[in-house]
């Protein structure tokens, strides 16, 4: 250690006159953001990964944005828009006088131009086809209308959270080349685009990412100058440097370092809802979607609805919550999370799933599944159920913790499980082959709950499908509300959905999660929660609080954005003393570690004289 | 790496058998043969050991974004995927042999700008770490072969074992914890993670300074760990050749001891410790891949590891073959330069 | 009545003669203090791994019959070490920790033993191209970079206990088989094994009769420098994430520390008292190795 600490310091002397102080003349407002996953692409058209959603919405702009409050469609670069009765016509007008960063005029041609590149096939239509179902033609009459022609109506319109790049830039770059065109800064020329931000540093699968704001954005400009993004490789290190004050704002961290960081000066934190959910899932009958064969091994007993609903009263979702989601989450119940309000149907108090292991075997026990005479329940053929194989993500804690609750609740029942976890990729696999009887996962939803729908229709089966469910109530439904032009008559056929995946229980919906996030309130103020209240800070839809955010000294009322956190949430920890510092952690390592170094050392000394001269 | 030390001096002093002694040409041709020979291996091992791998990436990049069989393969046909394996082997050797490494499928960019852009902060972290780890590790080595059984002997000793048991991210940890955070009087004067600061101007005299001390506790962590592996073998061939005859008439002369250890024994000592270290470089590229991890370092370790979770062939290929050139051809190197110095191998 | 020695029997004279030898280990092992230090170490660690259900109740593993609060800090609650995120105890996770921790670290050396051992003695004892692939093999797995093939492994063969001991077991025998080779190089031009070979010995009377048993010392030697490696990569794969997630070891303690945070929530109880077992661990049996490699290994005498 003695070594380290030279080191340390010879290191410290010759770097500390070298690191170079910020400039000191008019220091730019830079917000430092501590995420940790890369950017897989700055090209609209290929990356996957939310981080790289964030950097699109950054450098674009898009025709319908959505809402702080509940993410409902909001108007972008479309003023307005209207559908022709039948459903089958949409018009959106759109704003004038946006210019592209190159100082091009942005107009209603760019519009066209990207969806039709997208209608067109190849990469672009794997990324964002989904959203132009049923569109067949796009056309822009004029600089400031887009028109959608569609054969037949589609619910989820005008929702098109499409970014729109500049058809003057994108002509020249061959749906051949759009599939490895990087779209990232060339010889220092930011990458053109309208949005709030140009990107100016920074490539696919790098460390750092440098965006500049635009000066004449046409929401109005940032309050910020920079906003940097900085990757991090696992939590800790990124917590730490955010309490060093290295970066303002962290992503994505566990929940109790949210509740650490309470306790810090200067920082706040918390938990934000994420509009997903975690779920256990069901083989609920496996088959070849050729033949319409069953495949793989699937217990039967899953196969059966009453069966699998009767093990929702099971779960004790609020022990779940507590221990496994250390109290950042709610318990779940259907494929809709609670920030979609509008499209979300809630059980009913009598019928809602409790923990109740005694109506769960009354339940099992009407639908045959009494107990043998070995305490075990029995098929209502008398034959065993045999062992339940339960699969969880092994990267995933929450996962592995969940199933093995479960797994003993069920022992409790009288069914025996063994649980097996495994790498997503592997669990991907097992899943598509049937070889399974449950599994833990979980999905994020969006805003428009269709995709979400989707994936529980027959036609999935085989695709995205992972429980294998079908039941063809269902699936008219989903096309009735996929079909519907009428926002009420929607609602009514989501709403009853949500009922029969409840009854069925191809899916026990175990958690909405969360996400923690945490800032210096000392530097920055002024974040507004998507859904407001209780939803998160950055990594929103859209982009509104890059142009909220104020330095915390300069930040006034916010605007009088109410819901916004002004510098009084500054330090709003719960008071607890407990400082959340690390010192505790540093001083038990130090004395544990020169324990060991010291006793190594001194032993060997003891040493001394035995061997010594043996030559 | 213990046993590899006892295995390096072992190497050095296996009685040479009697008998011809090849020329170096013979020699060099052998160990370049032979290197050509696993380059050929790690070739065909690079493609078929990845394609084991469960997981199929148009399902793994597309998750929640392609919605139906049709987006799936039409992402498969883009890259090629949907063709046949011994197809894809093909393309794969033609395209290797005319230097594209493919494009990644996560990042959508050729392998190689991946590659290049990632490669040197590991041969920076490594490269560095290794040297130190090297030149006070071999400082140490003779300081305690010649206090052999003293005080600073088992001190040495002592420490660097017990700094060799550790876990290296372990103590990446905790020197974060103690040299980055901060810990009691200390200043927390190193960063926490990254390789350079956010403002820091590149091609300045500042930023190779600030890439300095985003270096100190990475390189630090690596050194202190690796230490031992230097440290043991040069104590165990130096005190081989203490117990050699020409010591001992070099002694007899009334040579100053300083002079003694510097002209003869070290010199020789050396030899064992070039192999080694070659050898060791594979190790610390091992642990390089945890470092980077606990000190976001965006280095190639990294780039493998995630990219085993899609999987993206084209840049498991990649980093597999490049890191394995690099290591074959650095024993290779190794093995040239300890055939030039001491014909005893060469037999 | 046992004054005068009857005649023994050949084979009492070798077991004689191996009991000897064993004495006189054991006197030189005690004369090595850090060797002795190491084994009192391992003795300790291998006895809580063998008495753990006597020193703290299994139960104490089950995340749903944990009892303590998140996190609580030493002495807290009656926990010595405090409680993890799930609310159970540091000591009793240490406890039971030891026993997948030594049980990887031992089964997965056994694993790079025997293939290690046979590798070595066939490049050693064999000629032509067999023995050159063999060396080839050898060199090559020694070069390459251990982490990622290991991760490479682990992924493809799931996440399992065994999987993890296979994985470590077949990626680390390179260094033994090279050990193996240049001694059984060795003894193979030693004038009894000449002789026996001149005498019309078989090739598998050679190796087994001669070569194998000068070479034992050696590779047990070795074995326990490679627990210590095992044991160490067993850690460093937890810590990849590529453990067994329902299995509590020392790694996996740590990698949970990690992922939680515990250097933010200020938990050290967390983090570092199985770091510390680990280095303890693997210091004793490097130790134990190293002086068992003086004892066994003329050359190295002296030392």
């Amino acid at each position: 250690m003695l070594l380290a600490g030279a080191l340390a310091a010879l290191a410290a002397v010759l770097a500390a006159p070298l690191t170079p102080s910020p400039a000191h003349a008019a220091d730019p407002v830079r917000l430092t953001v501590g995420i940790t996953n890369e950017v897989d692409s700055f090209n609209p058209f290929l990356g996957i990964e939310a981080e790289s959603y964030e950097m699109w919405a950054l450098t674009y702009d898009y025709m319908i944005t959505y809402s702080m409050e509940d993410m409902s469609p909001e108007p972008g670069l479309a003023t307005s828009w209207e559908t022709s009765e039948d459903g089958l016509t949409w018009t959106f007008d759109i704003r004038e006088g946006v210019l592209w960063s190159d100082g091009q005029p942005l107009t209603a041609r760019d519009i066209a131009y990207t969806y039709n590149r997208i209608l067109d096939g190849g990469p672009e239509s794997s990324s964002w086809g989904s959203y132009l179902t049923s569109v067949t033609k796009i056309e822009a009459p004029d600089d400031t209308h887009v028109v959608l022609t569609l054969e037949k109506p589609n619910a989820v319109l005008p929702l098109l959270p499409i970014p729109i790049v500049p058809e003057h830039i994108w002509k020249d770059i061959t749906e051949k080349e759009v599939k490895s065109y990087a779209a990232e800064p060339t010889d220092g020329q930011p990458v053109v685009g309208s949005g709030p931000f140009r990107l100016v540093e920074g490539t696919a699968g790098g460390s750092t990412y440098r965006f500049e704001k635009n000066p004449d954005y046409w929401q109005g400009t940032s309050h910020l100058d920079e906003v940097v993004f900085q990757v991090y490789k696992s939590d800790d290190p990124m917590v730490q440097a955010l309490i060093k004050g290295e970066i303002d704002f962290a992503d994505d961290i566990t929940p109790l370092q949210v509740k650490a960081l309470e306790g810090e000066d200067g920082i706040t934190a918390l938990n934000g809802d994420s509009p997903g959910f975690d779920e256990i899932g069901f083989n609920t009958g496996a088959i070849d979607t050729e033949t319409g064969e069953p495949i793989g091994d699937g217990n039967p007993a899953l196969a059966d609805p009453k069966f699998r609903h009767a093990l929702g009263y099971a779960l004790d979702l609020d022990q779940i919550i507590s221990k496994v989601y250390q109290g950042a989450g709610l318990p779940g119940d259907t494929i809709i999370p609670p920030a979609y309000s509008t499209w979300k149907w809630d059980p009913p108090e009598d019928e809602a799933f409790s923990f109740d292991l005694d109506k769960a075997g009354s339940l099992l026990d009407d639908a045959g599944y009494t107990e043998g005479s070995d305490g075990k329940r029995t098929m209502p053929d008398g034959s065993p159920i045999g062992t339940l194989r339960l699969f969880a993500r092994s990267e995933n804690k929450k996962s592995v913790d969940t199933m093995d609750y479960f797994k003993e609740w069920l022992g409790e029942l009288g069914i025996d499980a063994e649980l097996t976890t495994m790498e997503s990729n592997k669990l991907t696999n097992i899943i598509l082959d049937g070889e399974f009887d449950a599994f833990h996962w979980g999905w994020y939803v969006e805003p428009d709950p269709d995709s979400m729908l989707s994936y529980m229709t027959c036609d999935q089966r085989g695709g995205w499908s992972d429980s294998w469910y079908c039941n063809p109530e269902y699936d008219d439904l989903y096309a009735q509300q996929n079909g519907a032009t009428d926002d009420a008559e929607r609602q009514e056929a989501v709403q009853r959905m949500q009922e029969i995946l409840f009854e069925d229980s191809p899916y026990l919906v175990t958690a909405y999660n969360t996400i923690g996030e945490a800032y210096r309130s000392d530097r920055f103020a002024c974040f507004q929660p998507q859904p407001d209240p209780g939803g998160i800070l950055l990594f929103q839809y859209g982009v509104h609080n890059y142009l909220n955010i104020r330095p915390a000294d300069d930040a006034g009322d916010c605007d009088g954005n109410e819901s916004a956190q002004g510098p009084e949430a500054a330090g709003g920890g719960a008071g607890d003393d407990d400082d959340g510092s690390s010192t505790p952690l540093l001083v038990g390592g130090a004395v544990l570690l020169g324990a060991v170094v010291l006793g190594g050392g001194a032993w060997a000394m003891r040493r001394r004289s035995t061997a010594a001269y043996r030559e | 790496m213990t046993d590899l030390a006892a295995q390096g001096a072992d190497a050095a002093h296996t009685p040479a058998t009697v008998g011809r002694r090849r020329s170096y040409g013979r020699y060099v041709l052998g160990k370049v043969l032979g290197s050509a020979g696993s380059l050929a291996f790690v070739l065909v091992l690079g493609f078929f050991l990845f394609r084991v791998l469960p997981g199929d990436p148009a399902r793994t990049l597309g998750r929640g974004r392609f919605r139906t069989e049709a987006q799936l393969e039409e992402f498969r046909a883009t890259y090629g995927l949907d063709q046949p394996l011994p197809q894809q082997f093909l393309t794969y050797l033609k395209n290797t042999f005319s230097g594209d490494l493919g494009v990644s499928l996560r990042y959508r960019v050729p392998v190689s700008d991946l590659i290049l852009d990632r490669l040197w902060p590991t041969l920076l972290l490594v490269g560095i770490a290794t040297l130190l780890a090297t030149v006070i590790g071999v400082y140490l080595g003779v300081i305690s072969a010649w206090n052999r059984g003293k005080a600073t002997d088992k001190v040495t000793t002592g420490t660097t074992l017990t700094l060799y048991s550790m876990p290296e991210w372990w103590l990446g940890l905790l020197l974060i914890a103690a040299f980055a955070v901060g810990m009691g009087p200390l200043p927390g004067i190193f960063p926490t993670g990254g390789l350079h600061s956010v403002d820091a101007e590149p091609g300045t005299i500042g930023y190779v300074g600030d890439t300095a001390l985003h270096l100190v506790l990475p390189v630090l962590t690596l050194v202190l760990v690796y230490l031992a592996d230097f440290s043991l073998i040069m104590r165990s061939s130096l005190l081989d050749e203490i117990g050699e005859d020409y010591l001992t008439t070099a002694r007899a002369k009334g040579l100053r001891d300083v002079v003694v250890r510097r002209r003869h024994a070290v010199r020789n000592a050396l030899l064992p410790t070039t192999t080694l270290i070659a050898l060791s470089i594979g190790f610390v590229v091992s642990g390089a891949i945890t470092v980077e991890t606990v000190f976001s370092i965006p280095g190639l370790g990294l780039l493998a590891t995630e990219a085993l979770t899609i999987p993206d062939y084209w840049v498991l290929q990649g980093t597999f073959l490049v890191t394995s050139a690099g290591v074959i051809l650095a024993n290779l190197l190794a093995n040239l330069v300890y055939g030039l110095l001491d014909p005893r191998v060469r037999s | 009545m046992s004054a005068s020695t009857p005649a023994l029997t050949p084979r009492q004279v070798t077991r004689r003669r191996r009991a000897d030898a064993v004495r006189r280990s054991w006197a030189s092992f005690r004369s090595h203090r850090s060797g002795l230090f190491g084994l009192a170490l391992l003795t300790f660690f291998l006895l809580v791994a063998l008495l753990a259900p006597l020193l703290a109740d299994g139960e104490g593993l089950e995340v749903t019959k944990a009892t303590g609060g998140v996190l609580e800090s030493p002495g807290s609650g009656g926990y010595v070490l405090g409680t993890d995120e799930n609310g159970r105890s540091i000591v009793t996770l240490l406890i039971w920790g030891s026993r997948i921790s030594l049980f990887v670290g031992l089964l997965a050396t056994v694993i790079s033993m025997v293939i290690g051992t046979l590798v070595g003695l066939m490049s050693g004892f064999f000629e032509g191209w067999p023995a050159r692939i063999l060396y080839r093999v050898t060199e090559w797995f020694l070069v390459i970079p251990f982490i990622p093939l290991a991760i490479v492994l682990a992924t493809v063969l799931g996440r399992s206990l065994i999987n993890i001991v296979i994985v470590i077991g077949i990626t680390g025998w390179a260094s033994t088989a090279m050990l193996i080779r240049s001694q059984t190089l060795s003894i193979k031009e030693r004038p009894y094994v000449e002789r026996a070979r001149v005498l019309g010995a078989g090739r598998w009377h050679q190796m087994s009769r001669h070569v194998l048993p000068n070479v034992m010392p050696m590779v047990f030697a070795n074995t326990t420098l490679t627990v210590a490696l095992a044991i160490l990569a067993e850690t460093t794969l937890s810590f990849l994430g590529l453990g067994d997630p329902t299995r509590v070891s020392w790694g996996s303690m740590l990698e949970d520390a990690f992922d939680v945070g515990a250097m933010t929530t200020g938990a050290w109880w967390y983090i570092v008292p199985p770091g510390v077992c680990v280095v303890l661990v693997v210091l004793a049996f490097t130790l134990v190795g190293q002086a068992l490699e003086e004892i066994f290994n003329p050359r190295l005498r002296g030392r």
